[in-house]
């Protein structure tokens, strides 16, 4: 199933035949969810017939052959893979081991805030007067991505943080730590359950209504010649659903827009009249300070957004070839319905969406069979069902070029996915169990990104971004990731990496210690027989191996470290000690660097 | 008149540079005779020519020039940056713009401030700015600046050293509105939308675009630099405007390079074999695979370009670029020379984008000097947040305030290192925004006021034309009182950004055809140099 290399000519083509990837594609999709109906309120398209001669699925796709393999799966579905991890998918397979993931409950974000929060309140962190806030929103993400059982989610919850953005790099979703936890805990929820219901929820969502300004947004004053904010209108369909070009099954551009002005400017008067939940909805002073006679729901900032009729329009709305009629007595929730409708039903959402989530679990590039057998799944699970996020999900993974490796496969991890795979891979914990990593934006001086904190709703990095002047732009490639990759970000990420092995991450905890530490003791045990340590530590890190050029390369450098006999008295212990460390973390940071370890193949 | 001192540069190649080694001389001798015989070739007049051959014992230290673009992602408020004040564009202004109970109109010139009004609030800021142009504005019109613009209206007004272009955007051709009516006539690609906006100001293409004009031009020129990399800069993250063929950008720090890894004498973890280690895992790729090798481009570029850089800028605390501190270390934060007054709190406060400028600064004063060899330096720098759909007033009093206390200290530094002729800046943005307001702030519009500062800038003018700004129809945001505005007002671009920037790169020394290759709709504009470089 796999193949390596490539001339740079074969990498500007798809490697397999289309048909070889059409007939796996459909065994996939009928293999994982039982085959069977169409007959959805969308037309689906049939999935093509196969070929006559279709060649059998290669053996080992539903188990892996190596553990090699699959690590390189659990790169792809998890924060980073682990030993246990590696165990447990070699014993049930693929299928079952997503299954397995997607049944576990979403470890919640939100209560990781709160009960940070009461410690803190109660005193016992000694931070006397202060509550939990943003580090304690990037502590909670830590402490999923790097120990939650329910690996899978968390991942997936984490891609769709970065398909459907909002940010704490703006002021105004910064104060709302608590509700920043419950959107991680919405996407951890819904982006596995059904793209219809995930939409609306986003919608809804006071944070996104606050980021995209649809928060108290009011209809029309033709009299003060006021207008519906356009904001959120246009975001929705420019990147959570539909995007700007019309999109053939497969993701393959046509020529033709999504939408225009008149459809924003439909679409605009939708998401009028929305503001917070509230005791006394649907009061004026609720709609616009989300309290009235000093009663305020406390949990506003996360429970859904209210419509109040009084601010919402009641003209015609018209988008997308759809048309809500005006209404008497304006209707927030059925425009709001007519309009989510219309974008869930569109067939550019599987192919657009599908092609971002495996952007970014599995590859930059995916085929048009791949992102269209995925796309299929989002139009029919198999059961009649659009937008079943799960399938969807499984689909992704499941797939054989998910298997494959070429020279232009797989993706750049982030710099969040880089950090996470080194804390799984060495089973770090942290002293103070707040997992107080903190910000890590700057890109002089940490990773140049912060789960949640993207510089806008247009996310760290465009699906569609292709790197100037680089081999990969040459061959038609995009990579998303190299978006923030510089000479700076560069620099700035291994002086950070040094840093975090070398010391730990995050804040000092009450030890003096940085609060993150890895658990190294199998390594230091291998420091003197250099080959042992760098095998050890790139089989947990670089799933598909190194080349030998790399291996000689580290091996050197740790045995450059002298390692001193110990003397007689045992005074020495000290510094023997320190240089064991110090060749583990010869071999921990070149690792961590390479582009080996950083490009997931 | 920019070719003559390029041809200057390459006459006096004979005698190379100390800062160039013998190859790169050589090199540069012969892309420099081609830039003569390209010259020759666009029929530059031949007084032009020996003009310039007689200016070329002196020339060769004082060639060098620097475009810097400053990008204000969001899309910024032109309505709200430069204002029409004759009486019917004012009129519609305040008719479409005051509303209650968050009107987003500046008030009158003249109106004093409001001292207990809310933080930047129209009656807080007073009234905008009156700008005196050097000539009368054609119909007697009269323009005006945001409020917390003072610098730049000292450098429009006094200095001279500020144009205004008026109603600029992405165009294919010249548009009427009854043209941009019809789905026939060939307008930009995805109007309107931010990511492929920046991309078509910076690319002339949407996103997917990996070739910007500001490259473009570094590519035609790059041979006069002595060290390639140092030919297209940014200390604001990646930019596709930087982008050439063969020019790629250089990230560098606000604060200069960055070292990776070693300590100061090049050690990691306490051993030198391991730094050297470190630089071969980053510098190379051993699989072949196209995302490892690209990546492993980055880092050696990042080594290379912070051993060429460690000894070659001055430091930040020059007096030239910042303030020493009286004890400690520099700490660019703590600096008064890029603080701004927040016009918001009343404090001073860190100014990022001066602080950008501030390391652009020190990369012009080292490539003029010799101490980088460049004599064509293209630089990329930025400020975010003017997406104003809401709480316009305060944000856009807050930027506003940032980029004209960034763009007034770059100029006075520039003075300071005598490069002030040698460099011209220029703002860009996402698109203009809508005229009308949706309670508290705006919706995304395309055509947009912007500057162009510089020593060599014709100032004091508004190039391009003012926009006719009309009143709104009674029964819908349409303003079919006016010639130049769209839907909800906004503006129809009357000047194309591809004219603007053919006027920069002849500035900058390009030629004729080589304009034609940069930019590909400029023969579709009549007026091929918009008048703004002296």
């Amino acid at each position: 199933m796999q193949q390596s290399g490539g001339s740079l000519a074969q990498r500007s083509t798809w490697p397999w035949s289309r048909r070889w990837f059409a007939v796996l594609a459909l065994l996939a999709v009928l293999a994982g969810c039982g085959g069977g109906g169409v007959g959805t309120s969308t037309p689906t398209p049939p999935p093509a017939p196969p070929p006559a001669s279709a060649p059998a699925p290669a053996p080992g796709i539903e188990k892996p052959a190596t553990r090699t393999e699959a690590a390189r799966f659990l790169t792809q579905a998890t924060f980073g893979p682990t030993t246990a991890d590696i165990d447990r998918l070699m014993q049930i397979g693929y299928a079952a081991w997503i299954d397995e993931q997607l049944a576990l409950p979403f470890g919640s974000h939100r209560a990781l805030w709160e009960a940070a929060d009461a410690a803190i309140r109660s005193g016992a962190t000694g931070q006397i007067g202060a509550t939990a806030g943003q580090a304690e929103v990037i502590g909670a993400f830590w402490k999923q991505a790097v120990t939650a059982p329910d690996q899978l989610r968390q991942r997936v919850a984490f891609a769709w943080s970065q398909i459907v953005v909002i940010s704490g790099q703006d002021s105004a979703i910064n104060d709302q730590p608590r509700a920043m936890t419950a959107w991680m805990d919405l996407l951890g929820e819904q982006g596995q359950g059904s793209y219809r219901t995930l939409l609306e929820s986003v919608s809804r969502h006071p944070l996104m209504g606050r980021y995209l300004s649809h928060l108290r947004n009011q209809r029309a004053d033709t009299r003060t010649g006021r207008v519906p904010d356009e904001n959120f209108a246009r975001e929705v369909m420019q990147l959570f659903s539909i995007g700007v070009v019309r999109l053939d099954e497969s993701g393959r551009p046509l020529a033709d827009a999504t939408y225009g002005p008149a459809d924003i400017a439909g679409l605009a008067r939708v998401f009028t009249g929305w503001s917070w939940a509230c005791p006394d909805w649907p009061d004026n002073n609720c709609f616009a300070n989300g309290s009235a006679g000093g009663l305020s729901d406390p949990e506003r900032w996360f429970k859904p957004m209210l419509g109040y009729p009084q601010y919402h329009s009641a003209e015609e709305k018209s988008f997308l070839g759809v048309t809500v009629a005006p209404q008497g007595l304006p209707d927030p929730p059925a425009s709001l319905k007519a309009a989510l409708d219309a974008l869930a039903a569109h067939p550019n959402v599987g192919p657009f969406i599908g092609r971002q989530l495996i952007q970014r679990l599995v590859t930059s590039n995916p085929s048009p069979d791949y992102v269209g057998a995925v796309a299929r799944v989002f139009a029919n699970n198999g059961a009649g069902v659009r937008g079943d996020l799960k399938a969807v999900v499984k689909t992704i993974l499941m797939h054989p070029e998910a298997r494959q490796v070429s020279g232009h496969s797989g993706k750049l991890r982030e710099p969040v996915l880089r950090l996470a795979a080194y804390l799984r891979a060495f089973g770090a914990t942290s002293e103070s169990g707040f997992w107080r990593v903190g910000n890590t934006d700057s890109p002089t001086t940490s990773l140049g990104q912060t789960p949640l904190r993207a510089p806008s709703v247009f996310n760290f990095y465009r699906p569609g971004y292709v790197p100037p002047g680089t081999r990969a732009a040459a061959a038609g490639l995009v990579v998303p990731e190299m978006q923030i990759v510089h000479e700076t970000s560069t620099a700035g990420y291994v002086n950070a990496m040094r840093d975090f092995v070398g010391l730990g991450v995050g804040a000092n905890a009450a030890s003096g210690k940085r609060d993150l530490q890895p658990n190294l003791k199998a390594e230091l045990a291998l420091a003197d027989k250099p080959a042992e340590l760098v095998a050890r530590i790139t089989e947990r890190l670089v799933p598909g191996g190194v080349p030998a050029g790399f291996t000689g390369i580290v091996e050197q450098a740790v045995a450059s470290v002298a390692i001193p006999a110990l003397n007689a008295s045992g005074s020495n212990q000290k510094s023997i000690d320190d240089a064991r460390r110090a060749r583990v973390n010869i071999a921990l940071l070149l690792t961590l660097v390479s582009p080996e370890f950083i490009v997931q193949k | 008149m920019t070719t003559p001192s390029l041809v200057a540069a390459a006459l006096s190649a004979a005698s190379p540079s100390p800062a160039l080694g013998a190859d790169a001389s050589r090199r540069l001798f012969l892309r420099r005779a081609g830039a003569i015989s390209l010259l020759a070739g666009t029929g530059a007049p031949l007084a032009l020519q020996l003009a310039a051959a007689g200016s070329a014992v002196a020339a060769a230290a004082d060639d060098y020039r620097a475009l810097v673009c400053v990008f204000l992602f969001g899309g910024n408020d032109a309505f709200n940056m430069v204002l029409p004040t004759d009486a019917a564009s004012w009129q519609a202004y305040i008719a479409t713009r005051t509303q209650a109970p968050d009107p987003i109109a500046l008030l009158a010139p003249g109106t004093p401030p409001v001292a207990g009004a809310a933080a930047g609030s129209p009656a807080r800021l007073g009234g905008v700015l009156a700008l005196h142009p050097v000539a009368a504005l054609p119909g007697g019109r009269s323009v005006a600046l945001h409020p917390s613009l003072g610098p730049l209206a000292t450098m429009f007004d006094t200095d001279r050293r500020l144009a205004v272009v008026a109603n600029i955007g992405p165009l294919i051709l010249p548009t009427t509105k009854a043209q941009y009516a019809q789905a026939s006539h060939p307008r930009p690609t995805r109007l309107f939308s931010h990511n492929d906006q920046q991309n078509t100001w910076q690319a002339l293409a949407p996103e997917g675009a990996s070739r910007g004009w500001g490259g473009r031009l570094g590519d035609m020129l790059a041979a006069a630099n002595a060290q390639p990399i140092f030919t297209a800069i940014s200390p604001a993250g990646n930019a596709v405007w930087l982008a050439g063929d063969a020019v790629r950008q250089y990230q560098v720090g606000t604060t200069g390079a960055t070292r990776i890894g070693t300590d100061a004498n090049g050690r990691l973890f306490g051993s030198a074999d391991a730094g050297a280690a470190l630089g071969r895992i980053l510098g190379a790729s051993r699989s072949g695979h196209l995302f490892e090798s690209d990546l492993a481009a980055v880092s050696q570029r990042s080594i290379d370009a912070e051993v060429a850089l460690r000894t070659a800028l001055r430091p930040a605390s020059d007096a030239a670029f910042g303030t020493a501190p009286a004890s400690g270390s520099y700490n660019p934060a703590n600096d008064p020379k890029l603080q701004y007054d927040n016009p918001l709190t009343g404090a001073r406060a860190a100014n990022g984008l001066a602080q950008q400028l501030q390391v652009v600064a020190r990369l012009i004063d080292a490539g003029q000097s010799g101490a980088i060899g460049a004599r064509r330096q293209v630089f990329f720098v930025s400020l975010g947040g003017f997406d104003t759909h809401d709480l316009q007033n305060r944000n856009q009093a807050d930027l506003m305030a940032r980029l004209a206390q960034a763009l007034r200290y770059f100029d006075t530094t520039l003075g300071a290192i005598g490069a002030r002729n040698k460099v011209t800046t220029f703002t860009a943005s996402d698109f203009g925004r809508t005229f009308t307001s949706n309670g508290d702030g705006t919706d995304h519009g395309w055509g947009a006021h912007h500057f162009v500062m510089g020593g060599a800038v014709r100032g004091g003018q508004v190039a391009g034309t003012l926009p006719v700004l009309g009143p709104k129809n009674a029964a819908n945001n349409n303003f079919d009182s006016s010639p130049d505005q769209l839907g909800n007002g906004a503006l129809l671009p009357s000047t194309s950004v591809e004219q603007l920037g053919a006027t920069l790169a002849r500035w900058f020394g390009l030629s004729d055809s080589q304009l034609g290759t940069v930019f590909p709709n400029l023969g579709n504009f009549s007026q091929r140099d918009l008048g703004l470089m002296a």
